[in-house]
């Protein structure tokens, strides 16, 4: 258990901040050597502890601890790790509420996302999700390890993980790693390509928003999305835009299509002052302050959201399944 | 494109067959709802008959020379009647509901008969609260008089003041009237109206329309003014077409400042709004109640 103890000397005991280690594991046996001291390691702490994973670790899991499997939740990770800004929102509340009530001083995750079936650009929003929980839950009394299968990922899947996460763990014991790479400028990045189906819709918009509200439910129900589907779009695009005219260049343009299985929505504000960061909305708002909610709804309500800031203007792109 | 509750009626939309209640809480807006309805009577040509209690007679004749109503040639030739609750529902020395709904057929047919386009009727109704015989059978009245007026060229107006009737009482009445007097918007505009309404037993802000950041101090404005009355704050969004998340604000900073006790109420909103609400921590807010709008199929 020598390595458990150096990882929590990185994190003293005094300073409950966010521990977030990367297990990168080939066999069921390196992925128990793991997870099972983490678990029974902290409900001996009274930690509050959270499994995510697949049904087969779920299995494993649950046999290897035998009558402490009671006390830890497990989650099936496709039911969690549906969209980043939602997946992100749900850790947030599953922080607050155990550690709340001051029952827990700290949680525990075990986080396993899924990489099976994504396309480029859900792995590159994953993997920026991965990079940004360094910084959501930077003060969080929260400590998560997300496991990585060598099995069945892709190298590139793998080598991400140790990009993005500052510790890495091998057997019960971890180290930082090599290749961590902070949530900064270095996970940067054009918008992904997202070739239309069909006509593109396209219009430029001043201070009367509601004619951006009719044009984007209008163009997105004109492309195959169901009514609540057009509401979450209409609501999110109409955040964006508010933005622009309010904080940005006074208007800019809105353009809706068809790509694939998603409806993409780019709101272009051509005039912002200060470039916002490609993260932006990820943090969690406290309710009480006045502004920057906006973009973290909008990310609770898209699928994915890309955020592109140039030198020239700054387009926040929202893609939503249409099913 | 704002459309109206068909419930609710602006003064100046009052027309025959209508028999409206109005509930009010302010002197300064029930002095506006019925100067316009007794000026827009006698412009049509119509008889109005006033039953004044609370207010004196001169007081009411008052109001009506303030807003230049030319009184003086519409007494003397009989076309307005300003006159008590006493020498009108209880000149018998008691309320008969029977009697006074055969008084007023009488006098919608001769006012057409003295060549009259028709009757309008408004009344104090604070008498009721007196223990005058046959007070008690105020709420029998309100219900068969509607017969009255549903098909003849007549209209009335009731008037109850909510500071004087209790909530249970105030419902119970405006229950049986099949429309109120919409009040004065406290906001109005192209986008956006905020309507104080008096709704099954409580004070409710009906929103109307579109909040976006174009409209949202108003909302805030409002929201201000509806922390004056007493109790719970309600607002109806039934008639909501989009609210943004600065709209949705609001109505959480308001309910975070209620002192201990009251609570604001977001009801009829649409299930997506009650989902952002969620999102953005405002649920664990425990006086703001939110509840969504029925979703019909």
């Amino acid at each position: 258990m020598t390595g458990v103890t150096e990882a929590r000397a990185a994190r003293p005991e005094t300073e409950p901040g966010l521990v977030h280690q990367g297990l990168v594991y080939g066999s069921d046996d390196e992925f128990l050597a793991a997870t099972v001291p983490f678990c029974l390691d902290g409900l001996d702490r009274e930690d509050a502890v959270l499994a995510v994973t697949t049904d087969a670790n779920i299995d494993l899991l649950r046999q290897a601890l035998g009558d402490a499997a009671g006390r830890v939740e497990f989650v099936r990770a496709e039911e969690w790790y549906q969209a980043p800004g939602r997946t992100l929102g749900a850790y947030h509340r599953y922080v607050d509420r155990r550690t709340g009530t001051g029952r827990h001083r700290r949680v525990r995750v075990i986080g396993e996302p899924v990489w099976h079936g994504r396309d480029a650009l859900e792995t590159a929003e994953w993997t920026r999700y991965e990079s940004v929980i360094n910084i959501a839950f930077a003060d969080c009394p929260a400590w998560i390890v997300c496991p990585y299968d060598t099995r069945t990922l892709p190298e590139r899947v793998v080598a991400d993980a140790r990009r993005t996460h500052p510790q890495l763990v091998a057997g019960p014991a971890a180290h930082a790693s090599d290749h961590y790479a902070a949530p900064n400028r270095a996970w940067e990045r054009r918008l992904t390509p997202a070739p239309a189906d069909g006509e593109e819709a396209r219009m430029s918009f001043g201070t009367d928003l509601s004619k951006v509200r009719v044009f984007v439910a209008e163009a997105a129900a004109a492309r195959g999305m169901a009514p609540a589907g057009v509401q979450r779009l209409v609501f999110a695009a109409n955040e964006v835009a508010t933005n622009a005219v309010q904080h940005g260049g006074g208007g800019g343009q809105v353009a809706v299509w068809r790509s694939g299985r998603r409806i993409v929505c780019d709101v272009t504000d051509p005039g912002r002052a200060a470039a916002p960061s490609w993260y932006l909305g990820y943090l969690p708002p406290d309710p009480r302050q006045e502004r920057g909610h906006g973009l973290w709804a909008v990310r609770q309500l898209c699928d994915l959201v890309e955020i592109d800031a140039r030198p020239d203007g700054t387009t926040v792109r929202l893609h939503l399944n249409l099913t | 494109m704002i459309t109206r509750d068909s419930r609710e009626r602006r003064i100046q939309d009052v027309d025959h067959g209508d028999h409206l209640c109005l509930t009010f809480a302010d002197d300064a807006e029930r002095r506006r709802v019925v100067t316009a309805y007794v000026r827009d009577g006698l412009e049509r040509g119509e008889r109005v008959l006033y039953f004044a209690d609370q207010s004196a007679v001169p007081e009411v004749l008052g109001w009506l020379r303030a807003a230049g109503v030319r009184t003086a040639p519409a007494l003397a030739g009989g076309q307005l009647l300003v006159t008590t609750a006493e020498d009108g529902y209880l000149a018998a020395g008691a309320f008969d509901p029977d009697a006074m709904v055969a008084t007023l057929v009488k006098e919608t047919r001769d006012s057409l008969a003295a060549g009259y386009t028709g009757l309008r009727v408004s009344g104090e109704m604070g008498w009721a609260l007196r223990g005058v015989p046959g007070g008690e059978r105020l709420g029998e009245y309100e219900t068969k008089v509607n017969q009255v007026f549903a098909d003849s060229p007549a209209s009335a107006v009731c008037q109850y003041d909510a500071r004087r009737f209790d909530a249970a009482q105030l419902d119970d009445f405006d229950r049986r009237h099949p429309r109120a007097v919409e009040l004065e918007p406290l906001y109005s505009d192209g986008l956006l109206r905020l309507v104080p309404s008096f709704r099954s037993g409580r004070w409710t802000l009906r929103v109307t329309g579109t909040v976006d950041y174009r409209t949202v101090d108003a909302l805030a404005a409002a929201m201000e003014s509806a922390l004056d009355w007493p109790g719970d704050v309600w607002v109806d969004m039934s008639e909501l077409e989009f609210i943004d998340l600065a709209g949705v604000r609001v109505l959480a900073h308001v309910a975070e400042r209620l002192p201990e006790g009251r609570r604001v109420h977001v009801a009829n909103l649409a299930p997506l709004l009650c989902q952002v609400v969620g999102l953005v921590g405002w649920d664990e807010e425990p006086s703001l109640i939110v509840t969504p709008r029925e979703v019909t199929a």
